[in-house]
């Protein structure tokens, strides 16, 4: 019973994870970039989120609406203002830049917000449950699973069927062919940047509502978001979702083996899939 | 191969006669200076106080691992986020040996270096396969997998931490000779067995590789294999650091041993000073040394510009203040240059 629970939390907590990772294989799969900010932006939006709803007495929903913009925002910012300037065959200069600019938003997070970890009141909503079988699933966690859903599914027709989504898979194949062909390399990374940091917007709500947040927590936040898409398999949408269960389930099944063992058995079955299938679940040869 | 050269110089050739030139007048000025340096190191319980001594070998430390993250992103391409794992597993191995299995702590320091190295050569196998960018995150994960690991582990007091009180088998005096002494051999490793690699046939591949790998590999580098060879040294350095570092403190705890601080400072000293070069290694570790002592009591804004500063770096001025002053004066410390010199008549 214990262990049916742990699975079913487990694939819940993915739910939060896909939305961490999405935005990271999008990235990557585009420009060959690990943007280590990843998870101290989503820290921003989330601390901004809390912020914005204390002061001006709004919703977790419209917070949520919020966030998407200024995430787009902030993506196209830091595209036109720092990735343009290290996008490239070398990894050094993106990784270096990226990696600074971390330890300065954690800090500068740690000035304004304090060591403090924070969450978002949702109202009813975080604390419901309802019953399935003989488990008590939370509502929240749902949502957050169902959301990770849509927006994978989103993120995958997107690539299939929209002008957008061709001259992304075009400028991920090899970008200068694609710019040969008609494709703005330049707008497409940005597009690609704006919606990756957009998709945290929403995690940075549910992140808060279903847990806290503190300043000093991005750098976890990137390594799950990245062991998920190395599960899942580099350059897979659904992988990455797929990823975040994996994931999920190994931390939510470690917990419940020690409290202590929890995060570990995270990590162990990310290396345990790079050593036995480093193309990674549904990644091909 | 190089008589057959030699003899076709002297008999076909009918150009100028040449000689390779490898020294400069900055390189033997550097060279006595840095003699100076190791002997003064070396010898500090003559001359400088407990406080002094200890503010230097927390210098010494920084040097080695920005020199050993150094060799790693300047030369083999390799960026790792996670050095902190070898420093950690280094000082931990030394605490145990010393500690826990009562041998001599001078002696353990050169034992526990065993343990950086059994780490770094499972990590490669497992990390090489994944992309540049990826790479350096998967270091970090085994960073983050080696502290909550320990922290989980009785043997070594998990989260509690360790003391080095077989220490206090030494009088004050005994252990400031013992750790001058380790922190100049430190240096002389790292720095100046990363200078003689760099001037040695290797140097020339590591050279190549950095300028191009796949032009490398074609010219007969063994890419794969000296990028291996430079992560096991690298791993075996930093951990030197890092037993040595925490001896000093005489105290280790997971947080302190594993803290991705260890690679922040790495970064911002090579990054600032000048990645790919040995004077780059030395002028970011006495920068970062001087603003943390003047800057560190302002805590998070401090870290905030030093951010903002690699992030600068990266973007404006790649090769650091060394390739600013490049640009100006050529006058290597350390050349690893090979100049063709036309020979007078």
């Amino acid at each position: 019973m214990q262990w049916l629970d742990g699975l079913v939390q487990g694939v819940l907590l993915g739910g939060l994870y896909a939305q961490y990772a999405l935005g990271m294989a999008l990235m990557f799969g585009v420009m060959r970039i690990v943007n280590i900010t990843h998870g101290d932006l989503m820290i921003l939006l989330a601390l901004t989120g809390i912020s914005l709803a204390a002061t001006f007495a709004l919703g977790p929903w419209t917070v949520l609406m919020v966030l998407v913009a200024l995430g787009a925002i902030l993506g196209l910012l830091l595209q036109r203002l720092i990735l343009n300037r290290v996008v490239g065959a070398d990894p050094l200069p993106s990784l270096i830049a990226t990696f600074g600019l971390s330890v300065a938003l954690q800090n500068a997070m740690l000035q304004v917000w304090s060591a403090d970890t924070r969450s978002l009141g949702g109202g009813d909503i975080a604390q419901a449950s309802f019953q399935l079988g003989t488990l008590y699933v939370g509502v929240l966690p749902v949502i957050v699973l169902a959301t990770a859903t849509l927006l994978t599914g989103g993120l995958d027709a997107t690539l299939r069927y929209t002008r957008f989504g061709r001259s992304l898979r075009a400028a991920s194949a090899d970008v200068e062919a694609a710019a040969m062909t008609g494709v703005n390399p330049k707008g497409v990374y940005a597009g690609a940047t704006a919606v990756a940091v957009a998709i945290l917007g929403f995690a940075a709500v549910f992140q808060s509502m279903r847990a806290t947040v503190a300043p000093a927590d991005g750098p976890f936040q990137l390594i799950y978001a990245f062991e998920a898409v190395i599960i899942g398999g580099m350059g897979s949408i659904w992988g990455a979702f797929l990823g975040a269960m994996v994931l999920g389930i190994s931390q939510s099944i470690g917990f419940r083996i020690d409290p202590g063992f929890g995060i570990l058995a995270g990590h162990l079955v990310f290396l345990l899939i790079l050593a036995l299938r480093p193309q990674g679940l549904l990644g091909k040869d | 191969m190089t008589d057959a050269l030699a003899a076709a110089s002297t008999t076909t050739f009918d150009g100028p006669r040449v000689r390779v030139q490898r020294r400069t007048t900055s390189s033997i000025v550097a060279l006595i200076l840095s003699v100076v340096v190791l002997v003064a190191v070396a010898s500090m319980p003559l001359w400088a106080s407990q406080g002094l001594i200890r503010d230097i070998v927390r210098l010494c430390c920084y040097i080695a691992i920005a020199q050993m993250w150094n060799m790693l992103a300047g030369y083999a391409g390799i960026v790792s986020v996670g050095q902190q794992a070898f420093v950690g597993v280094a000082a931990y191995m030394m605490f145990i040996i010393a500690q826990l299995w009562g041998v001599d702590p001078f002696v353990a320091v050169v034992l526990a270096m065993i343990a950086p190295a059994l780490l770094a050569i499972p990590t490669y196998g497992l990390l090489h396969r994944l992309d540049g960018p990826y790479f350096a995150i998967g270091t970090w994960v085994i960073a983050e997998v080696m502290r909550l690991a320990t922290s989980n582990f009785g043997y070594v007091n998990a989260g509690a931490g360790m003391s080095l009180r077989v220490m206090t088998g030494y009088s004050a005096t005994e252990r400031a000779v013992g750790i001058s002494l380790l922190a100049a051999l430190m240096l002389l490793v790292t720095v100046g067995g990363s200078y003689w690699l760099l001037r040695s046939r290797y140097g020339l591949a590591l050279i190549a590789m950095r300028d191009n790998p796949i032009a490398a590999a074609s010219q007969g580098v063994n890419v794969s294999r000296l990028r291996f060879l430079i992560w096991v040294a690298a791993a075996v350095g930093t951990g030197l650091a890092g037993a040595i570092y925490f001896m000093a403190q005489l105290r280790i705890t997971p947080p302190s041993a594993y803290d991705p601080n260890w690679a922040n400072i790495a970064i911002f000293i090579v990054m600032v000073g000048g990645l790919g070069s040995l004077e780059g290694v030395i002028i970011g570790a006495l920068i970062y040394f001087f603003a943390d002592r003047w800057f560190g009591q302002y805590g998070a804004t401090y870290l905030v510009v030093l951010g903002l500063l690699t992030l600068f770096m990266a973007l404006f001025a790649r090769g650091g203040i060394w390739g600013l002053i490049c640009k100006v004066v050529d006058a290597p410390w350390f050349p690893t240059r090979r100049t063709l010199v036309e020979e007078r008549q």
